[in-house]
């Protein structure tokens, strides 16, 4: 155990923080800090520029070669990368489908035609949308209804997707469609890849509680879809739902605890501002939340040692690894509340001179933290089940 | 940083959970609340590893945590943890057992520096059985005496021993140390105790999760209860993260890294807060059977609930973090 890593890795730190000087644009930086919210487009060009520029420089996503976007990094200088550019809030893509899970499930299930999309879903150039959530499949993902049958070459799709992300700007889906509805739930799904301009497909977006709309509803009437469109084998996509960056799955946790530690030491400058810094309760809940960070950074960091020597959790990661997700989005929460209480009655103001005052929005936002990707409650049934090795439920 | 053990340390954490497990059974740990000397034939083997005190933060914290997980009684933690630091610091030779005299009257830990100028000194762990006491006094300064007499204080934990004493005034002459040099050695005493209690505190969500697996109502394992799973999970996090908190805290001391002050807070507070925390719930879903003397689960409780009121609560490492985040130390 030590705290630094090898002359390479950290030559290759400083080489990430050479490039981000010289090429990251000035929306990027400190983006969750001062975000945009009245940007025109979900998805601004600066955005897109910069993605691209990552690719080109084999800065996307860095343990890929360089045709995918990446440079061969060693995991350590994966992780590396991704705390560097949590430790200044630079977002490498503001939709995450395409490069994270959109692109390496082609790249693993996909035919060479199929492959060959990936570069333009990591770059960018082909904005994706998954289609996973229905009205009745939330956490029970495996209960979802959309039917694709198949009518001679193409399969035709009728039903109704929600929370789907990105939908409104999204050229491809990655649809998750029920193939069989005779069979147990999870052997009668497959996946589709779907153009969102097709005849029958009506994106509606959805508003958010804080306002603005990120996400959408999409029906589908009669969608036709060529049978050359299906990702991996039929009835066979209920596996393709674990897809994600296989050689990133040491650090997913990186940009979220990074996150709850940049907004500790924000709440520590509110107290100070607001005078409340010799106030007993307050310091006590900023220390018990500064403990509570640190130690879950360092659970992240230790997860990833075990990584390469220890059991795995069942879907790649460390079993430390399995409580990331449930502990950040929790304590984000509490802490975007505490900003909130630390104003005091400013805390409610949303206009006027209060409006630099973001606590309530980001409060409100925090919430796709804890329910998205799996609710805490479900993260509590998966630690239970897979790390514990409880019986599962009746 | 990196947190995967060297091939010496994965040997080390292994032979202390082998040498633990064969020699410190509960039964040991039952027998020397009655009678201490039931441990003599434990610290033979432990003795062995004494100068664990000396070198790594890591590598002790790795002994200590199995010792933990088992209760361990005897002179072990104290010459370990506290005693020999003290003496290298001094530049003095240890003698083979020892303990450190730091907590006053009020039974703080001066952690800040500032020694109780009050003849009583608390919560001296092992006092009556060792071969040294080095006593804190103002200055600071360090009073190594080979006998006095020491008072037993009843505590919560019949597993380890704790004993109030009289610092002998004018009779022997104080020996200089640095402020820092004292932090640094208090902060090692409380990173060591933390990974005692996240031993503790695993061992208690061990035996709690195997009792759920195995305890059947409604013809069912209640550990199938998502109630039952939920309070499970977290009592798991809580676990898991003050462990990775302790082995930080323990490479920032070894490092002496500026950000080891903080550290060893937060290591202590997050041990103490996830070993409390496993007890209160692993008690609770034990059950009846957990409320009886016979199970061996209150012995537990009591050693995860008397070390976190050791060497500053939770609430008191939260209160010096805050200075440090707030600059309103001193």
């Amino acid at each position: 155990m030590q705290l630094s890593w090898s002359a390479e890795d950290e030559a290759f730190r400083a080489a990430l923080a050479r490039f981000l000087e010289e090429h990251c644009p000035p929306e990027a930086r400190e983006y969750t800090r001062h975000p945009d919210v009245d940007a025109p487009s979900i998805l601004p060009e600066w955005a897109r520029e910069w993605q691209a520029t990552l690719f080109d420089h084999g800065w996307m996503v860095p343990g890929y070669p360089p045709e995918l976007g990446g440079r061969n990094a060693t995991p350590v200088q994966t992780l590396i990368y991704l705390e560097e550019l949590a430790a200044r809030d630079i977002p490498r893509s503001l939709h995450f489908p395409g490069y994270a899970i959109v692109g390496p499930s082609l790249l693993e299930f996909g035919n060479a035609d199929q492959r060959a999309m990936a570069p333009a879903a990591i770059r960018g150039d082909t904005v994706w949308c998954i289609g996973m959530s229905e009205p009745n499949a939330g956490s029970d993902l495996a209960g979802l209804q959309t039917r694709a049958a198949l009518d001679g070459d193409d399969f035709v799709v009728n039903g109704q997707k929600v929370w789907t992300s990105y939908a409104m700007v999204a050229d491809k889906c990655m649809c998750y469609v029920r193939t069989n509805p005779d069979v147990p739930k999870h052997k009668g799904i497959s996946v589709l890849i779907v153009d969102v301009d097709t005849p029958g497909i009506d994106v509606r977006p959805i508003r958010h509680i804080t306002g603005p709309a990120e996400f959408a509803e999409v029906f589908f009437t009669d969608v036709r879809v060529p049978r050359a469109n299906l990702l991996g084998e039929l009835d066979a996509g209920w596996r393709i739902t674990t897809g994600s960056l296989a050689h990133e799955r040491g650090g997913l946790w990186v940009g979220g605890v990074a996150r709850c530690r940049a907004t500790v030491d924000e709440l520590v400058e509110v107290a100070q501002r607001r005078g409340l810094e010799t106030d007993p309760g307050i310091r006590r809940d900023i220390a018990a939340v500064y403990e509570e960070a640190t130690s879950l950074w360092a659970l992240g960091h230790k997860g990833f040692a075990a990584l390469s020597s220890g059991p795995s959790d069942g879907a790649g990661g460390a079993p430390e690894h399995s409580y990331m997700k449930l502990a950040y989005s929790e304590l984000l929460r509490g802490l975007f509340e505490m900003g909130m209480e630390l104003e005091g009655p400013f805390g409610a103001v949303t206009g006027g001179d209060g409006a630099d005052m973001v606590w309530w929005r980001r409060f409100f936002a925090s919430f796709a933290g804890t329910i998205a990707g799996g609710t805490s409650e479900i993260q509590r049934n998966i630690i239970a089940q897979r790390v514990l090795g409880l019986p599962r439920g009746a | 940083m990196n947190f995967a053990l060297s091939d010496e340390q994965q040997l080390l954490r292994e032979t202390a959970r082998g040498l633990l497990a064969k020699e410190c059974p509960i039964s040991l740990v039952r027998d020397h609340a009655e009678d201490p000397s039931s441990a003599q034939g434990l610290w033979k083997h432990l003795s062995e590893w004494v100068e664990l005190g000396d070198g790594s933060l890591v590598d002790l914290c790795l002994f200590l945590e199995q010792a933990g997980e088992v209760l361990a009684p005897g002179p072990f933690f104290a010459t370990t943890a506290l005693y020999r630091p003290l003496m290298a610091a001094l530049g003095r030779t240890p003698a083979e057992t020892g303990t450190i005299a730091a907590a006053g009257a009020s039974g703080q830990w001066p952690f800040t520096g500032a020694v109780d100028g009050n003849r009583t000194r608390t919560f001296v762990i092992e006092a009556d059985a060792v071969d040294e006491t080095a006593i804190l006094v103002p200055g600071p300064g360090v009073i190594v005496t080979t006998s006095l007499p020491a008072r037993r204080m009843e505590t919560l934990d019949t597993t380890r021993r704790v004993f109030e004493i009289d610092v002998p005034m004018g009779e022997h002459s104080a020996e200089p140390l640095s402020p820092e040099a004292l932090r640094d050695v208090l902060d090692r005493g409380a990173v060591a105790l933390s990974a005692e209690l996240v031993g503790t505190a695993r061992r208690i969500l061990d035996m709690t999760v195997a009792y759920a697996k195995e305890r059947v109502q409604f013809d069912r394992p209640i550990g199938s209860f998502q109630a039952v799973q939920h309070k499970l999970a977290d009592m798991a996090l809580d676990v898991e993260r003050a462990t990775a908190a302790v082995y930080y805290a323990a490479m920032t001391v070894d490092a002496d890294d500026p950000d080891r002050h903080r550290a060893v807070h937060v290591a202590k507070a997050a041990a103490g807060r996830a070993a409390t925390h496993a007890a209160k719930d692993g008690i609770q879903l034990h059950g009846g059977i957990g409320y009886t003397w016979e199970h061996d689960l209150h012995l537990f409780m009591r050693r995860a609930y008397a070390s976190e009121y050791l060497m500053g609560t939770s609430a008191w490492h939260h209160e010096r973090l805050a200075d440090l985040l707030f600059g309103t130390a001193g």
